[in-house]
């Protein structure tokens, strides 16, 4: 087994009309037994930057706490909000620096640029290669149903309450035939003035 | 000191090496099948391939066994010969010993024991098994690689299988969907999902694409269809 | 023919040109005639060296998934014997099935639960059943479920350390009243009163344990079943889809419900919230 599918989870991103929407299930578990159903693996870096970390839950807090700290040194430095693209830029660095030696995460990026407020999504693999499709991104062990799922329900220029509908379906259905991820999941939609947090009722089996 | 000179063929001189033996290979593509009250419908993408090369775009994958009953397979192609052959020729048999033609249920039930038969040395084969029931309903039977046996509504099988099975619990089986009433789906229906979840499956697996062979079965007969998909 | 015979090729039968298609025919599903007899590997050891063959020639993984996982559970009461199952199947990490019948029905006065490879339980049930009727037309009367059982077990014992993975409970009813039997592939056999068998066994039992008496009623044994199901397809990853509860009489089996583990999930949940407010 890999070991990115040691503790489960499922990833998506999409884009839509002026928003982006990233979700994620809520399971943290080792292998077959589930420990917790409020595990977050979305985490908020920003008023519209929001970065998914599936993979190996150690490495998903730990690269979200490097990034917290390289992300503030920056906008320190520089007094400016990092924008997505650079954002990406810097954890696709960051996890190249350790090429031979990877964090097993699969980070999905989601945003909007803070002055255009151009959506924006990527994906990575574990050590860093960028992806930046113009439709959406998978991540996490539910990565081959949600492509299936994706792929069908994702429609250009979706407003976001068609977007929250869309991502919603594709998740659920994609992790509720994937037996290490889902019990619950969490949709970020994000949109120029806000950014709607909502938990999805799911099955808990 | 030795006397037999030792010659020196350096042509000859390698390293031993281990031999193995592979029996399975992995053919790719997809099966897709779909049961309604009065019908059901088989589809099946057309690419042989294995690993980044293609064998065939034009494979027909689906292995009609009587007037209403069906066969789809996807894997590894030599053990799916060797099955449907077997297979036909049971079928045969039995068509002679008895003088009816076999029910999809009890060729459903034989499939399952035949794909035992070989529980330590496996058919390396997703099988979706389609037809009429003996009311005339559609019925899909799905099978793992050592025979069992699962009677279902709709059913993705093959290197598509797990892109595509989601989708139809959604759209089929209506799963995740508040407020809807369960209906059985039209032929009409059923065969556009049929043409769009290939299309997805073409878009991200390249073991899936070129085109697509679809079985209509109905209690008039088989009617064959093709839908083309993306052959890059 | 002697050079045939000197080169060892008398048994490479199948590469004999005459009648080979009958022949086929026949090597192919030997099992059809004799239930208990499967195919024979081209390689010793098979639960070792299938697992060998997982490259194909450009060295691609093959990966032969069986459809695996199970939480299922038995237990005696005053009342009969009460069994439980959920019905996920899944290949790897792949659900296969939501919709499996875990609980195979042999007769009317026995019922098998299947847990490990399903495959395996369904064939070897399906050998069983036939097995004892035809005890029953030879013998004019219902197999025991000690019998049955050792059935069961000595048929699989054959095949042991080739790979079968069967976990199985085999409850009855004969005329030595309610019995449960625990049978495994490894060749195990025997009675007891409560048991849990696959992956969510070890949720199931600590429910089970907890709540078990000999003293039951109907409806709460059937609610103890299924609330040990439902806490193992909780916490267990390969365990979910539908809790299905049959119970054994004295006038055979009767099916008591199937429950969706979402909707058994929000009911208790409710019914826990319920007790905290007050």
């Amino acid at each position: 087994m890999s070991i990115l599918a040691y503790n489960g989870g499922a990833m998506v991103a999409m884009k839509g009309e002026n928003c982006v929407a990233i979700a994620a299930d809520r399971r943290f578990g080792i292998q077959a037994q589930t420990l917790a159903t409020n595990f977050e693996k979305v985490f908020e870096m920003g008023p519209h930057l929001y970065v998914g970390l599936p993979g190996l839950a150690t490495d998903t807090q730990t690269v979200r706490e490097k990034l917290r700290f390289r992300k503030n040194l920056y906008e320190l430095k520089e007094n400016r909000l990092m924008s997505p693209k650079v954002f990406s830029a810097m954890l696709s660095h960051m996890l190249y620096e350790k090429r031979f030696g990877p964090f097993f995460v699969e980070p999905v990026v989601a945003g909007l640029d803070p002055k255009t407020y151009e959506p924006f999504i990527c994906n990575m693999d574990l050590i860093g290669c960028i992806n930046q499709p113009k439709d959406f991104v998978v991540g996490g062990t539910a990565s081959a149903q949600l492509y299936g799922m994706c792929e069908a329900l994702w429609e250009p220029n979706l407003g976001p309450e068609d977007l929250f509908e869309t991502i919603s379906q594709a998740l659920i259905n994609a992790f509720d035939r994937d037996a290490v991820s889902g019990w619950g999941a969490t949709v970020y939609i994000i949109e120029k003035d806000k950014v709607t947090i909502k938990n999805l009722k799911t099955r808990m089996d | 000191m030795s006397l037999v000179v030792k010659p020196n063929f350096p042509d000859y001189q390698t390293a031993p090496v281990q031999r193995g033996f592979n029996p399975y290979a992995d053919n790719g593509g997809s099966v897709v099948a779909i049961a309604g009250d009065d019908f059901v419908i088989i589809g099946a993408d057309t690419r042989l391939s294995a690993g980044f090369s293609i064998y065939t775009r034009e494979q027909n994958k689906l292995f009609p066994l009587s007037s209403t009953t069906v066969l789809g397979c996807s894997g590894c192609w030599c053990d799916t010969l060797t099955l449907t052959r077997i297979l036909k020729s049971r079928m045969q048999m039995y068509q002679q010993e008895h003088n009816k033609t076999m029910s999809t249920t009890a060729c459903a039930q034989m499939l399952s024991t035949m794909l035992y038969y070989k529980r330590f040395f496996p058919y390396y084969i997703s099988n979706v098994l389609v037809g009429l029931d003996n009311d005339g309903k559609g019925v899909v039977y799905s099978y793992d690689p050592i025979g069992h046996c699962e009677k279902r509504t709709h059913r993705a099988g093959g290197s598509a299988g797990a892109l595509l099975q989601p989708l139809l619990d959604n759209q089929i089986g209506k799963k995740n969907m508040l407020n809807v009433k369960e209906e059985p789906v039209s032929q009409q229906r059923a065969l556009s999902i049929i043409k769009d979840v290939f299309i997805s499956a073409a878009e991200r697996d390249i073991y899936t694409g070129d085109s697509i062979l679809i079985n209509i079965i109905t209690k008039d007969g088989i009617k064959e269809e093709t839908f083309q998909l993306r052959k890059d | 023919m002697s050079l045939l015979e000197m080169c060892g090729m008398e048994n490479a039968g199948s590469f004999r040109s005459e009648n080979s298609l009958s022949q086929d025919i026949s090597q192919f599903c030997r099992n059809f005639e004799s239930n208990i007899q499967l195919g024979v590997p081209p390689f010793a050891n098979p639960a070792q060296n299938l697992a060998q063959l997982n490259k194909d020639d450009a060295g691609r993984d093959i990966k032969i998934e069986f459809d695996h996982g199970t939480t299922t559970l038995g237990f005696m009461y005053q009342g009969g014997v009460v069994l439980a199952v959920d019905s996920r199947a899944t290949g790897g990490q792949f659900i296969g099935s939501q919709t499996m019948k875990k609980i195979v029905e042999i007769n009317d006065f026995l019922l098998g639960t299947l847990a490990g490879g399903a495959a395996d339980c369904v064939y070897w049930d399906r050998v069983l059943a036939k097995q004892c009727r035809l005890y029953e037309l030879r013998n004019r009367e219902r197999i025991s479920v000690a019998a049955a059982s050792k059935l069961m077990s000595n048929m699989v014992y054959n095949y042991k350390n080739m790979g079968l993975s069967i976990g199985m409970m085999l409850a009855g009813w004969d005329k030595r009243g309610p019995q449960l039997y625990y049978i495994d592939s490894e060749g195990t056999r025997t009675p007891g009163k409560v048991f849990s068998v696959g992956s969510g066994s070890i949720y199931a039992f600590g429910v089970l344990d907890s709540g078990y008496k000999w003293d039951l009623t109907d409806a709460e044994a059937y609610d103890l079943g299924r609330r040990a199901i439902y806490h193992a397809t909780h916490r267990d990853a390969y365990s979910g889809g539908i809790v299905r509860v049959y119970h054994m009489k004295q006038s055979g089996w009767i099916h008591i419900d199937n429950n969706d583990c979402n909707d058994l999930h929000y009911k208790y949940q409710a019914e826990k919230q319920a007790i905290q407010s007050v």
